[in-house]
């Protein structure tokens, strides 16, 4: 297994070094630069663009920049900002804690109660909790997640006051758990939302298939318990797409929610993201991208790992031949 | 007459799964057939009526910030959010299931790339290709496809690679290869149609996901061409607070079209899903 | 049976659970709540919260690679300028207490405010006025935004220091500053124009950067200022905290600290209204639309005393090429409706960028809409038929939509590129869209928008032949007689009206919804990138 895992880790590096490398291109392709990017831009002299994008070292080709960047990363730095002039580690630093709160908070609540649903939903789809799962995973399908904002924020803070509409912190509250939670309930309502469906889907198709093999016929002729078939036997053999759906939430969980983040003036990597994006900041794009193929690298091998584990018949000789 | 097909006898005698389809083939024809009938105009403003006027005879829904009829934007946007929806799963099926049999069945070289790529696509960050692919091709409902459905390959041939791996061991495929089928006869004949259900029941949602993230799109600054409509941005709308308190018949029509649209999509996918499971049917 | 209710059971667990939590969370709101009042009863900890659509950048204040207001805003804050400007071109003091022309209007000598200190304790001086300016026009220097400084003599025209030369800012005595310039001015027209662009720098404190590495040194991730607020803490590009700088010499803020957080501009209003901001720049704008959603949640909405916006219809020189092609364009595009779908009522149709009221102006525009005479002048000017493109933001796809029905009835065909700001400004300056749709905040000059864009060192609508802008912008730079200039302005004018290298719009008049928590804003002054802070005072 360790000799599998090394070769698996080494099989990966050339898909890193590949993203990263189509990210710098077609970043590079996109027509604008920071240059032009300036508010201001179309009142900045020609000469002062010039100068600035010389300054940053955009006057170079693309490809002798990637590689100053990839030598840069080799030697552990990911530059400064072009937009701040910080450093882009300490500005993704900065963000990737509220990320992992935001949308951690919402995966894992939509996990704890999309799998439930889900099993039960399999189980006896035309009972209450089929309906429920039904019409959650109807929302979840149908609200775009900018309009679940909106009226969220409507409803909640407008309305009825409950809710914060924006925020991480109350300001000078001082950064009470308790007062996280209570800014936190609203944008981790929407993720966990917009994630439920699909896991709530996955579940109860998996363990709908599970439910009507033979074997759980069998067992249910021989007169096992109806919540032991279910859970044990049932749920057990489903896990594999079940947990396929969880993994595939990981990259998302660091690379936040762009939107609920955007709108909820959260403080994450999604924000940043688009702020970066939009201003042209290439170095901050690129630190980001190699935090999220490093995320999505690794869960890809701990998914791979977990198919070997539950399905011992595949064996450790698969890959990286 | 010729004999039809069990899984769609199975498929039509769900009932609620054939409400589903007929509500869709409906929908189609409604937003397809409609504005031929109509005599308004989606993109032109009427000047008489103004800006934001409130539903009457002549605009059943109003009109909007341009003064255009918001019912024949929302046929037109129908049309639109409808094919990018279509368009984009299907692309995103198209490629996913062929790569996601052949690194699951094949192994070596094929499992080795093809899973490669699937992490690369996998871990773009979405918006940087997309801006990227909009900038460099202009905002088009068919890049828009392109980029929806080019990225939407991914998680299909994961998920049917997945599956591929756990079949290929099974049981009636080893006794199909003792019987001395060939690759091609177990891939599509044996393989296929037991890895194929998940993907049947994740296509409808793939469908329904693609028309929010073209909404998603317009939200983010880089949806389709202006003046084009399309469910999303006219759901989008709503962002302004005064049309979101006093004019829900700007926001609302879209929105609950997005809704059913979804819930008649997710009826079909079980429907589908269970009628096309074999043993499921007896 | 028995484990059907056990699965039962757990699952009513599982839910109380998520009630509970739900439950524990709003009580620790309830918690903050009180705690929140407390702190204000006693006087401590007062908060404002201050909402901005747009991140800043660096905090060193020449170094704003966006160049956009919504950086100046937040060096307003921090650092200190000379004066405090209003939108009618009225200038009051601030870290100069007084001013006066001088050396026949090539100088200009600032009395500075002998109370002003940096957030260190040190005074400010005339001295580090004149090292700040020294500092940013020596080339070494990697500033922005230098060529706000070419004016200043000893200066090349991209601002920077000409070798052997020095900058013309003297400090006369410890507390008088003299600019000198290369042209007459003035004084407060230098202000309008310039004093958004100028701050002091603590100069003591820099001492050991090197000019090549000051901005990007770690000096501006915690930076000391001479502004009303002082540095505290700052999650780039999403949260800024400051404090009030209680020696600040027009006064303490009526606040303790100031919480600035970036959100989307649609949840502006909607946190305004829910309580979770006090304010948001720039001076809680917002659209005629929304006034009565503000009104009736209890707020008041104030009208701007001057216009806020001016629009325009920028146009590609090069491929609009005749100008009877842009004076169709002109005549085709019905402004009065135009601006109505923009401002609703609060517009006001323009074929000048001169701010209407000031002695500049032209007598008003009438709508020079007319189909006809579009369609003639296309005729003229051999129009083929051929399709341009019109690039506009995301925001103004509604406008641009209008203005495509509008060149589209007279036969000209237009394509809609919706792009992100920074690619239509691109694509304008080199030349791939034909038509750009821009806004800009308009001052009392009458060059404000002319003087940086027709000029040889941006020319952004490419206009291939510069001479007579040239010629007559620099003539009213350096015309002192005020009739005399007027005149060479209406020339000006009347050069633009007919060459049309851009269509002027109209010009929007702002509302500003009123903080029902903090008094004492100056609402409109915030367009001039200016907030009088030091007069705010948080009341709940």
């Amino acid at each position: 297994m360790t000799n599998y895992l090394v070769k698996r880790v080494l099989g990966a590096l050339p898909v890193f070094f590949g993203i990263t490398l189509i990210v710098f291109f077609l970043m590079n392709m996109a027509p604008a630069t920071i240059a032009d990017a300036a508010g201001g831009g179309e009142a900045s002299s020609a000469a002062a663009r010039a100068a600035l994008e010389a300054n940053l070292g955009l006057d170079k080709p693309v490809p002798v920049r990637y590689l100053l960047w990839l030598k840069a990363l080799l030697s552990g730095e990911l530059g400064l900002s072009y937009r701040t002039g910080q450093p882009v580690l300490g500005m993704i630093g900065q963000r990737v804690l509220p990320s992992l709160i935001l949308t951690g908070t919402g995966v894992v609540a939509a996990v704890a109660i999309g799998i439930p649903l889900g099993v039960m939903a399999a189980w006896k789809p035309g009972g209450r909790w089929g309906k429920l799962a039904g019409g959650l995973t109807l929302l979840s399908f149908s609200a775009p997640g900018f309009f679940l904002c909106v009226l969220l924020i409507y409803f909640f803070s407008v309305r009825l006051g409950w809710l914060p509409a924006a925020g991480m912190y109350s300001a000078g509250g001082g950064g009470s758990l308790g007062d996280l939670l209570y800014h936190l309930l609203l944008p981790a309502g929407v993720v966990c939302l917009s994630n439920l469906g699909s896991l709530v889907r996955q579940t109860s198709s998996a363990c709908g298939e599970v439910l009507g093999e033979d074997y759980i016929r069998t067992a249910r002729a021989k007169g096992l318990p109806e919540g032991t078939v279910v859970w044990k036997h049932g749920f057990r053999t489903a896990l594999l797409p079940v947990v396929t759906t969880v993994l595939n939430h990981i990259p998302h969980i660091i690379g936040g929610s762009l939107v609920v983040e955007r709108i909820f003036g959260w403080p994450g990597m999604g924000s940043l993201l688009f702020t970066s994006v939009s201003s042209r900041d290439y170095t901050v794009i690129m630190g980001i991208t190699v935090v999220i193929a490093l995320t999505v690298l690794a869960t890809g091998i701990l998914m791979d790992i977990v198919y070997r584990l539950a399905d011992p018949g595949v064996g450790w000789g698969g890959e990286g031949r | 007459m010729r004999k039809s097909h069990p899984a769609l006898t199975a498929f039509w005698s769900d009932r609620r799964a054939a409400a589903a389809a007929i509500f869709l083939g409906v929908e189609i024809l409604l937003v397809l057939l409609l504005p031929l009938f109509l005599d308004q105009a989606p993109n032109l403003t009427d000047r008489a009526a103004g800006f934001w006027a409130p539903p009457s005879a002549q605009h059943l829904l109003g009109t909007d910030d341009v003064g255009r009829d918001i019912f024949a934007r929302l046929l037109h946007g129908g049309q639109i959010s409808l094919l990018v929806g279509f368009a984009s799963a299907g692309l995103g099926v198209v490629l996913g299931v062929p790569l996601g049999l052949l690194a699951g069945y094949k192994g070596g070289k094929w499992e080795y790339w093809i899973m490669r790529a699937c992490d690369t696509f996998q871990s773009f960050p979405s918006i940087i290709l997309v801006l990227a692919m909009v900038s460099l091709l202009g905002p088009s409902v068919w890049n828009i496809i392109l980029v929806i459905g080019g990225l939407g390959w991914a998680s299909v041939a994961r998920l049917v690679y997945g599956n591929t791996l756990s079949a290929k061991k099974a049981e009636y495929v080893e006794a199909s290869r003792a019987l001395g089928a060939g690759d091609g006869a177990i891939l599509f004949r044996t393989i296929l149609p037991n890895v194929v259900a998940p993907v049947w029941a994740v296509l409808p949602l793939k469908v329904v996901r693609a028309i929010l993230s073209e909404s998603s799109l317009s939200f983010l600054g880089v949806g389709l061409r202006t003046p084009q409509a399309s469910w999303g941005n006219l759901t989008q709308s709503a962002m302004e607070l005064v049309t979101l308190t006093t004019r829900p018949w700007a926001w609302l029509p879209p929105g609950l079209c997005i809704v059913a649209t979804a819930l008649a999509l997710l009826l079909v996918g079980e429907g589908l899903r269970k009628a096309l499971n074999p043993r499921k049917r007896q | 049976m028995k484990t059907q209710r056990k699965t039962r059971l757990a699952v009513l667990a599982l839910a109380a659970a998520l009630v509970g939590s739900l439950l524990l969370s709003s009580c620790g709101q309830q918690e903050t709540q009180t705690g929140d009042q407390t702190q204000t009863q006693s006087g401590q900890a007062v908060n404002v919260n201050y909402g901005i659509s747009n991140p800043w950048d660096s905090l060193m204040p020449y170094y704003s690679v966006s160049g956009s207001n919504y950086s100046r805003i937040i060096y307003d804050k921090i650092y200190d300028r000379l004066a405090y400007v209003q939108p009618d071109g009225t200038c009051l003091p601030r870290a100069a207490s007084s001013w006066e022309s001088a050396e026949e209007g090539y100088a200009i000598v600032f009395h500075l405010d002998e109370k002003a200190a940096f957030h260190d304790g040190t005074p400010v001086t005339a001295q580090h006025w004149v090292d700040t300016l020294t500092l940013i026009t020596d080339p070494a220097c990697q500033i922005l935004g230098r060529g706000t400084f070419a004016c200043l003599t000893g200066t090349d025209e991209e601002g920077a220091v000409q070798a052997g030369q020095k900058v013309g800012a003297e400090a006369v005595d410890e507390h008088t500053l003299k600019l000198t310039f290369k042209n007459p001015v003035v004084p407060e027209e230098f202000l309008v124009d310039k004093n958004r662009e100028l701050y002091v720098l603590p100069t003591h404190l820099l001492t050991d950067i090197a000019p090549a590495d000051l901005v990007t040194d770690d000096f501006w991730l915690s930076p000391v200022g001479s502004g009303p607020c002082k540095f505290v803490s700052e999650v780039s590009g999403s949260t800024l905290v400051l404090e009030s700088n209680p020696d600040y010499q027009l006064g303490a803020p009526g606040f303790d600290t100031l919480t600035i957080t970036v959100m989307d501009k649609s949840n502006l209003l909607t946190a305004l209204i829910s309580g979770d901001l006090d304010y948001y720049a720039f001076g809680g704008s917002i659209t005629e639309e929304n006034r009565a959603v503000a009104e009736q949640a209890g707020f008041t909405v104030q009208e701007g005393t001057v216009p806020s916006t001016f629009y325009e219809l920028m146009l590609n020189n090069e491929t609009l090429s005749s100008p009877q092609l842009r004076q169709a364009i002109n005549a085709a595009l019905d402004k009065d409706l135009l601006c109505q779908q923009s401002t609703g009522t609060l517009g006001t149709v323009t074929d000048s960028s001169i701010l209407p009221g000031t002695d500049y102006a032209g007598p008003a525009a009438q709508s020079a809409y007319d189909p006809d005479k579009a369609k003639e002048l296309l005729a003229q000017a051999g129009y083929d038929g051929q399709t341009y493109t019109l690039a506009c933001t995301s925001q103004r796809a509604s406008l641009a939509a209008l203005i495509q029905q509008n060149l589209e009835a007279v036969g000209l065909k237009v394509e809609i590129e919706t792009v992100d700001s920074a690619t239509m400004f691109a694509g304008m300056n080199d030349g791939t869209y034909d038509m750009g749709v821009a806004s800009h905040t308009p001052t009392s000059l009458p060059l404000w928008f002319t003087g940086a864009r027709l000029t040889p060192q941006n020319n952004i609508f490419r206009v291939g032949d510069l001479s007579t802008y040239t010629t007559l912008i620099n003539a009213i730079g350096q015309e002192t007689n005020q009739t005399a200039r007027i005149d060479l302005v209406d020339e000006l004018e009347a050069y633009l009206k007919q060459q049309m290298p851009f269509v002027p719009l109209w010009f929007g008049d702002a509302l500003h919804v009123q903080s029902n928590t903090v008094t004492g804003i100056d609402y409109p002054s915030s367009a001039c990138c200016n907030e009088n802070v030091w007069q705010w005072q948080k009341t709940v």
